[in-house]
């Protein structure tokens, strides 16, 4: 997962053109919000897997489809995997049965309530997740922090924020680097537990120490270079709207339309008729 | 090219660090315009202090305490912000990729990063960026990523970077320290053609060798003090003054000092290679 | 000349920059730790120690700034929207380090105060994740295998929701937390006085 995550942090510049890179940001960025909200008002398992088939279909418009997936089905399949055996099991608002499992020598019944809890909450994770890489990853570096300059935050903040998405692979590449360092003093990682906690200090520390230097370092340079000046900074990158972009709302005005119609008539879960449990009690 | 003009002035400056006491004492000099400074010093003497002092972070940045004063083109570094002096001096760092923005920009935004900062207007900030990357021999890097750059490439976009700035003065607190040999010749040629544009160059330094070629005037620092100020090829000439405080002459240097000591040769020290060339050629058709 | 030759206390003002550039750098920080703690292959999160650094060597905010901005790089990229709430937990984090530090519990050089600092976050901090874990993810188990099997106990034997939730979240939290509290408190010891003075 780790090296999946240096992967999607460290981005070079983006040499890809699609239609989905040539949306404007904020309406990406709407868009992420909007579906992942709706994928909290249904709670239907039908309906938030149609929401994450229709976020993979925009990925692969902006050719990420594969980077996308992967990183959906790391979080999602485990989760599944062991969520599905233990709340068909044992959730405590299980009714329906659906079948009985022979288990050395004990019967386990497994019921549909707890089923659908186990796929829906990793699905609606999954929307989540698509939709945000949808946005990330489409969009240039440049016009993320013009997007964060457009929130009309004080620069400090928002290099706070755009720091960290660069500061993050750097990190984990001198980490690679002090890992490997590591191994060949002797580092292992097969054996007991006492002593790979006591590894964790030595891979730690180093890394640490050498980040907190770097801070003193870039925050000079920063200083030298007028970061701390009390003027309206530049940002040489606009964001402006276009016809697509209008087009893309357009959509997202009219879906809306229609999933309130649907939840005021059908509920909130329109397909798979299930209850929220917990609130039920 | 050198003309006698001060453009900074330090006027019996000391300081010392919240944590650090006495990391310069009793400063008192002159820089002229066009003039290449170097800085000379063992490790702790001050270099990157006074290196600091001339843009404003000592004190500024750090806090502390301070006596004297320190003028940059007439402007008391005391009583101006770093931001303001930024315009008139461009300070270069020793880490190439550390000194960088820290955003994911490409090359051409990180150039134009310092004039983001201060407000200049966009077009303004693109085409001096252009200018300055074609002179330190960066043109065509524009779309690129900083990160995907060599050492050398990126201590180079890094002296671009205030290049953009347009300074009066520019100064390198040890650029090449941590570079290969390509990225040592390769930033010191750059450093060296802005150097003959007649810009006021100060570069703290421990390749003395390569100092010794083009600085004008260098200071020799040792415990935050001054240990001597003059011009290159005497500064470097005191072989011995040297090496006790821990700073290796150049080879070329010592060498005619220990024909002299050693072996009673007398004759004139080089400092450079072609200066040795010529004064002990001289010396060996005499026998 | 006398103006010259009297000794000036000069007001630092480099903490604010500091700040901004240490903010990410506490972010990427728990990523790593994230990222250590997988290799290691240790029953850890291992992903707030740097928050808790952070708050020991800059102050609340910088901790809290830095560990909210850590859940939200995480949310965007790996977990997904809903994810940017534990951010939450962070602050919670940074408060409760802020709160060890002026109580004196957060000196390592005297391990008995730390036991207070140590109960607050193994056992009242679950408290919150609970709350959040059912209310936006469904409260499922985990899929670390111990607090999984310990989840699945708890429901089979007290078929209360909740409860298992948060025994779950004990199993993980109480080793999470006190290794990664002990950790920023080592760290936080060696690193140079020149450091701390950053502090806000």
């Amino acid at each position: 997962m780790s090296s999946l995550a240096t992967s999607i942090l460290r981005r070079s510049i983006a040499e890809v053109d699609t239609p989905m890179h040539r949306l404007d940001p904020r309406v990406k960025f709407l868009f992420f919000i909007w579906i992942s909200v709706w994928a909290y008002i249904f709670l239907d398992y039908t309906l938030t897997a149609i929401f994450l088939i229709t976020v993979l279909i925009l990925t692969f418009i902006g050719k990420i489809f594969k980077k996308t997936v992967k990183a959906v089905s790391i979080i999602v399949v485990p989760w599944m995997a062991v969520g599905i055996p233990i709340l068909s099991a044992l959730f405590p608002w299980n009714k329906t049965l659906i079948y009985n499992v022979q288990l050395f020598g004990y019967n386990i019944p497994l019921y549909y309530e707890g089923l659908a809890w186990g796929i829906v909450w990793p699905l609606r994770i999954g929307v989540c997740l698509a939709s945000a890489m949808f946005f990330l990853f489409t969009t240039e570096p440049v016009k993320l922090i013009a997007l964060l300059f457009n929130f009309r935050m004080p620069f400090r903040f928002i290099y706070a924020v755009a720091g960290a998405l660069q500061f993050t692979p750097i990190l984990l590449d001198d980490l690679q680097t002090i890992i490997q360092a590591q191994r060949s003093r002797g580092l292992r990682t097969d054996v007991s537990l006492l002593k790979r906690l006591a590894n964790y200090p030595v891979l730690i520390v180093p890394l640490t120490l050498s980040t907190l230097n770097k801070v003193q370092i870039r925050a000079i340079a920063l200083e030298s270079r007028g970061f701390s000046a009390p003027v309206t900074k530049t940002w040489p990158y606009d964001l402006s709207l276009k016809r697509r972009d209008y087009i893309f709302l357009a959509g997202i005005i009219a879906t809306t339309i229609i999933f309130i119609y649907i939840y005021l008539v059908y509920g909130f879960s329109p397909i798979n008729h299930l209850q929220f449990y917990i609130a039920a009690g | 090219m050198v003309s006698n003009e001060p453009i900074v002035v330090y006027e019996n400056f000391s300081y010392s660090y919240p944590t650090t006491p006495n990391a310069l004492v009793d400063i008192n000099l002159e820089i002229h315009r066009g003039e290449i400074f170097g800085v000379i010093g063992p490790n702790g003497a001050g270099k990157s202090t006074f290196c600091k002092s001339l843009n404003g972070l000592v004190p500024h940045f750090y806090g502390g305490t301070m006596k004297g004063r320190v003028l940059v083109d007439g402007m008391d570094t005391f009583e101006h912000t770093t931001a303001e002096l930024s315009t008139k001096v461009g300070l270069v760092f020793q880490e190439p990729e550390t000194q960088l923005s820290g955003l994911a920009l490409t090359v051409e935004d990180e150039v134009g990063f310092g004039l983001s900062m201060l407000g200049f207007p966009a077009k303004l900030i693109r085409q001096r960026a252009r200018e300055a990357l074609e002179k330190v021999g960066l043109k065509g890097f524009e779309r690129r990523s900083p990160f995907e750059l060599s050492g050398g490439e990126q201590q180079r976009l890094a002296i671009a970077t205030v290049l953009a700035m347009k300074p009066e003065i520019m100064v390198l607190d040890e650029p090449v320290a941590l570079l290969d040999p390509i990225g040592k010749y390769e930033v010191l040629s750059v450093i060296k053609e802005i150097a003959a544009e007649g810009s006021t160059i100060v570069i703290a330094e421990h390749e003395i060798e390569e100092l010794a070629y083009f600085a004008d005037r260098i200071l020799v620092l040792n415990e935050g003090r001054m240990v001597s100020l003059d011009n290159a090829k005497m500064v470097l000439s005191e072989v011995e003054k040297l090496k006790k405080i821990g700073v290796d002459p150049p080879s070329v240097t010592e060498l005619a000092y220990l024909l002299e000591h050693d072996l009673g040769i007398k004759l004139e020290y080089p400092i450079t290679l072609p200066e040795a060339l010529k004064i002990f050629g001289e010396l060996m058709e005499g026998r | 000349m006398g103006e010259e030759a009297r000794e000036k206390k000069v007001v630092p003002t480099g903490a604010k920059v500091v700040a901004a550039v240490m903010i990410p750098a506490i972010a990427a920080l728990n990523y790593a730790g994230g990222v250590v703690v997988e290799v290691l292959k240790l029953p850890l999160w291992g992903d707030t120690w740097a928050t808790m650094l952070g708050t020991l060597i800059s102050g609340f905010w910088v901790g809290a700034i830095g560990g909210f901005l850590y859940n939200i790089i995480m949310a965007l990229t790996v977990w997904g929207l809903p994810a940017w709430v534990w951010g939450f937990c962070n602050i919670l984090i940074a408060l409760f380090t802020w709160v060890a530090i002026k109580m004196g519990w957060a000196n390592i050089r005297k391990p008995v105060r730390l036991i207070p600092a140590c109960l607050i976050f193994g056992f009242i901090y679950p408290i919150f994740c609970t709350i959040l874990g059912v209310g936006l993810f469904g409260g499922g188990p985990s899929t670390k295998p111990l607090p999984a099997m310990v989840y699945a106990a708890t429901l089979a034997a007290t078929k209360n929701f909740w409860l298992a939730n948060y025994v779950q979240n004990l199993s993980c939290e109480i080793p999470d937390k006190i290794a990664s509290f002990i950790i920023a408190l080592i760290i936080a010891d060696r690193v140079p006085e020149k450091f701390k003075l950053m502090r806000r």
